[in-house]
């Protein structure tokens, strides 16, 4: 009985406890409330000498440079382009922090933050020739490892400090500090670039550590306001996470709500808004990020205006869900636009350290098991592509005659008995005891209907498919330690094809690599190793061919689909330019990135017009757009 | 209806009952899979029976097949062209209730799925019983300080979220059908354990457990032939409540993505397509119309058993 009476006061702690806890959030969370700025327009107050400075190059730049600069090729934006209106996007979730490095900074938003903060250079993004951002010309020295940039001395940091060459010098000095614990960033900015030269003010040279093709790529780097992060010291992750760090692009952070919103505030006087490639662009006022969590609930924000686009990519709302009023009394427009840009290389990758797939003619024959023309035909409504290998939108670095292996029942059986198996009494093919079914791994739900359709194909062939979905994080270990058979993923792209991580034997057999099919070809690696050295463009092309074919030859990867467009819908009182978008472009509604974004503007007379026909619930022809200027030929 | 579900095979499959081809009986629902080319058609893979009743018809040979009254099975994706699943319900093509987002036909994977899961659930109700009322039986018969040191451990063992748990393991591994039910029989046999600890102690206190041990019964044997005869109308009566316990827990995990791996027939992922897709009302619709039904039964079942163990009729003192 004692033990019964003991327990009262116990339960009656925790209700106090659970009281206070309660009763300090909801304190707590009502000085928040009226804290919401925090951070904003808080200048950097650091002393004058406290700055960091570099040290000045007695010698100058070399005399013999020939100095480029670019102002011929095409514009993209609008001329009829006009200013004004505020646009509304979605995004998931709140970031987790302002920084763009460090902790938890890797998220969907950083896109929006880094889209202000020009570089020295950048990519025209239908010619792919260096266009000037921050530099108005550049050099390249004779070492292969060196650029020289001259500065616009007009460019400005959003609190109107001028951009100096000390604060690219700075960029280094701030990307190899301890205190931004970011080792990736740390590790890159040393072992990618070797030092920043300041001539004056306005002059500067970037060295990379190797000499190396494509040298812009890697060397045109971005300023880093020095007078705003001064001495960097620890704690610089608390301190910094909800800062708004000064920047040089068109838009400024103006106002935010913990959890609900950012609002970004176009710069009437921006230095940069009459140069060439950004002039007539970032035409909107204001662009507020809207936190809406659930697709669903985004969608009808959507049909209420609330937010002005609408990713429609997805078979199922261009399809089905665009059967609404808004777009058949066309309010709302639909456009297809297709790009020509890198393709992720999505698919099934095959381990060949696992016994089953070290026989090539067994590679083959699950390529030859996988119906993948009947999962774009039935289940993705024959919007999605074939896509024919790893890496499809590389422009000439692409080998357009490799043909993915196609489902065929005979060649299945054809490599399948040149293995030595046989079909067994469950019609899957055997051989001594090991039956050909493989485990595939996953990481979205997404996938599972391509995938159980896959399977029941590939049971013709004799094949039997395992679905494994694995919660993304858990998924990667099992990829990383190499315990997978096979595996359904894509990856990120570069703008050059980049072959060693996923194919060379140096990162076979180890975990925590990309080569994730374990492949180990010495006459790979020999092709790889040359087009990593040479600094000729046109045996790189050569060479990189070459290498697709081989890859395709050693068959451990079986490329799936691709979707060489966007569609999105928009208010009809949203503008394009005549052609849309860039060969480049992701979204025709991003509102920031220097190379494609900002290319949309708002007409007030047709929103007026609009909302006068919407209140009298009057018909507009529906519209849909398909654009395909840049679309690839197959 | 779980015996029916027994021989789901026969009523709902892809493979014919009986096929009668140049004479010869082949009987395909059970055993291996017989290739197209045995019945004269023109591929190596299993064959399609219901193309093959279709193709036997119009060659008219007097060779004839009988299929299930559900000539689907739960995996197979039944496709058209320039349509796009799902397809609503059509007497016509036998999808009784349609078919879901991959063109697999509702009614057969309604019909395997309550299979898995009753299974799942009665298996999960044996796993838990037998850890649980042993255990409480012998924290209420021998009391004293094991009781206290047991009821310790199933305090705190309680207080570990339970669903939480289930949702990390199944992230790191994905469960297969016995694993998910030692897994929930882990955290799901402390209910039991606390009525049976108190009826016990009840039982002990009676003058024939007395008796018993007076006679010099080992407590083994006071136990399992005296104490636990008299409580079995608890055990018994609780029963049927958590074989519905145990089809909804298995449901939500598979309607959260954390049961059984895909494409596992499962009442959860059907649900979890429905609500997807509000507008194939079919889906969503025939799931839940399917829940009610079992819960209802069971629960019926349930009351019924309960009255029929009515302790005043059935307590027996030896």
């Amino acid at each position: 009985m004692s033990v019964r009476l003991d327990k009262k006061p116990f339960v009656l702690n925790i209700t106090i406890t659970v009281t206070i806890i309660f009763s300090a959030l909801f304190i707590y969370s009502c000085g928040d409330e009226k804290k919401k700025t925090i951070g904003i327009a808080e200048a950097g107050t650091i002393a004058k000498d406290e700055i960091f400075k570099a040290e000045i190059s007695k010698d100058g730049p070399p005399k013999d440079l020939r100095w480029l600069t670019n102002n011929s090729d095409p514009l993209y934006a609008s001329p009829e382009a006009k200013k004004g209106g505020t646009f509304r996007n979605a995004i998931k979730s709140f970031p987790l922090t302002f920084r763009t490095i460090g902790p938890d900074s890797n998220t969907e938003f950083r896109s929006a933050i880094l889209g202000n903060q020009l570089s020295l250079t950048g990519l025209h993004p239908n010619t792919m020739n260096i266009v000037p951002e921050i530099a108005t010309h550049w050099a390249f020295g004779k070492d292969k490892k060196t650029m020289y940039f001259k500065l616009n001395p007009s460019a400005r940091w959003s609190d109107g400090e001028p951009v100096t060459a000390h604060d690219f010098a700075y960029t280094l000095e701030f990307m190899r500090s301890k205190h931004i614990v970011a080792p990736w960033y740390n590790d890159y900015y040393t072992k990618e670039i070797d030092k920043v030269v300041v001539y004056d003010d306005y002059t500067l040279a970037v060295k990379g550590t190797k000499a190396q093709p494509d040298l812009h790529l890697k060397i045109t780097i971005g300023p880093t306001p020095r007078h705003f992060y001064g001495q960097l010291e620890e704690g610089f992750v608390r301190r910094y996470n909800w800062k708004v760090v000064p920047n040089t692009g068109p838009y400024q952070i103006s106002d935010i709500k913990k959890g609900k919103f950012v609002k970004f505030k176009r710069k009437r006087d921006w230095w940069a808004k009459d140069l060439q490639y950004f002039k007539n662009r970032y035409n909107v006022n204001n662009v507020i990020f809207t936190v809406v969590r659930d697709d669903n609930i985004e969608w009808e924000y959507f049909k209420k205006a609330k937010i002005d686009v609408f990713d429609m990519t997805p078979p199922k709302y261009w399809h089905v869900k665009s059967r609404t009023p808004v777009i058949e009394n066309g309010y709302v427009y639909r456009i297809w636009f297709y790009n020509d840009t890198r393709r992720s290389p999505f698919g099934l990758y095959l381990n060949q350290d696992k016994e089953i797939f070290k026989d090539i003619n067994v590679r083959y024959a699950f390529a030859h098991a996988m119906n993948i023309q009947k999962v774009i035909e039935n289940v993705l409504r024959n919007d999605y592509f074939r896509l024919e290998h790893g890496f499809v939108g590389y422009g000439p670095y692409s080998n357009d005659h490799i043909k993915a292996r196609r489902f065929d029942l005979d060649k299945v059986d054809y490599y399948m008995k040149k293995a030595g198996w046989k079909r067994g009494p469950d019609g899957v093919w055997a051989k001594n005891g090991r039956r050909f079914s493989v485990e595939i791994l996953y990481g979205s739900e997404q996938h599972t209907p391509k995938l159980v359709v896959l399977k029941e194909e590939a049971r013709k062939a004799g094949v039997e498919l395992e679905l494994q979905k694995l919660d993304p994080s858990t998924w990667y270990t099992k990829i990383s330690e190499s315990k997978h058979e096979a595996v359904m993923m894509g990856f990120g792209t570069s703008l050059r094809p980049s072959y060693w991580q996923s194919f060379h034997s140096d990162n076979a057999h180890k975990p925590r690599t990309n080569n994730v099919t374990n492949t180990a070809d010495p006459e790979l690696d020999k092709m790889i190793e040359a087009f990593r050295n040479s600094l000729d463009e046109q045996e790189r092309i050569d060479l990189s061919l070459k290498i697709q074919e081989k890859v395709h030859e050693i068959g451990s990867f079986v490329p799936t689909s691709m979707v060489p467009y966007i569609r999105q819908a928009y208010w009809r009182w949203w503008r394009l330019p005549e052609i849309p978008g860039t060969q480049e472009s992701k979204s025709l509604f991003g509102s920031f990135d220097s190379a494609t974004g900002g290319l949309f503007w708002y007409d007030k007379q047709l929103h007026e017009e609009t909302k006068k026909v919407m209140k009298k619930k009057d018909k507009l022809p529906p519209v849909t757009i398909i654009e395909e200027t840049f679309k690839m030929t197959f | 209806m779980i015996f029916a579900s027994l021989f789901a095979e026969v009523l709902v499959n892809k493979r014919a009952i009986i096929v009668n081809y140049e004479g010869k009986y082949y009987f395909p629902t059970y055993g291996d899979m017989i290739p197209g080319t045995t019945f004269g058609l023109d591929y190596k893979y299993e064959t399609n029976y219901r193309q093959l009743s279709v193709f036997f018809e119009t060659e008219g040979d007097g060779n004839w097949i009988l299929m299930p009254p559900v000539p689907y099975d739960a995996y197979e994706n039944d496709l058209k062209e320039d349509q796009f699943p799902p397809f609503p319900p059509s007497m016509q093509e036998k999808h009784y209730l349609g078919t879901d987002t991959v063109g697999r036909d509702i009614f057969s994977r309604l019909i395997y799925g309550f299979r898995i899961a009753i299974f799942f659930s009665l298996l999960l109700l044996g796993f838990n019983y037998v850890v649980g009322v042993s255990i409480g039986c012998a924290m209420g018969y021998w009391g004293g300080k094991f009781d206290l040191i047991f009821q310790r451990i199933i305090e705190i063992w309680s207080n570990v979220p339970f669903l939480y748990m289930i949702i990390i393991i199944s992230s790191i591994m994905v469960p297969n059908f016995l694993m998910l039910i030692v897994i929930m029989a882990f955290f799901g046999w402390i209910g039991i354990t606390w009525t049976m600890r108190t009826v016990t102690y009840k039982e002990k206190a009676r003058e024939y457990t007395l008796a018993a041990k007076a006679l010099g019964a080992s407590d083994f044997r006071i136990i399992f032939k005296h104490i636990l005869p008299n409580t079995i109308a608890i055990i018994v009566t609780f029963a049927p409540f958590a074989v519905s316990g145990g089809v909804v827990a298995l449901t939500s995990l598979d309607y959260l993505g954390f049961g059984l791996p895909p494409p596992t027939p499962s009442w959860g992922e059907l649900l979890q397509q429905g609500w997807a897709n509000l507008d194939a009302w079919w889906i969503g619709g025939s799931v839940i119309l399917a829940m009610i039904i079992t819960l209802m039964a069971v629960t019926f079942v349930g009351e019924a058993i309960r009255e029929a163990f009515d302790p005043k009729m059935h307590t027996t003192y030896e």
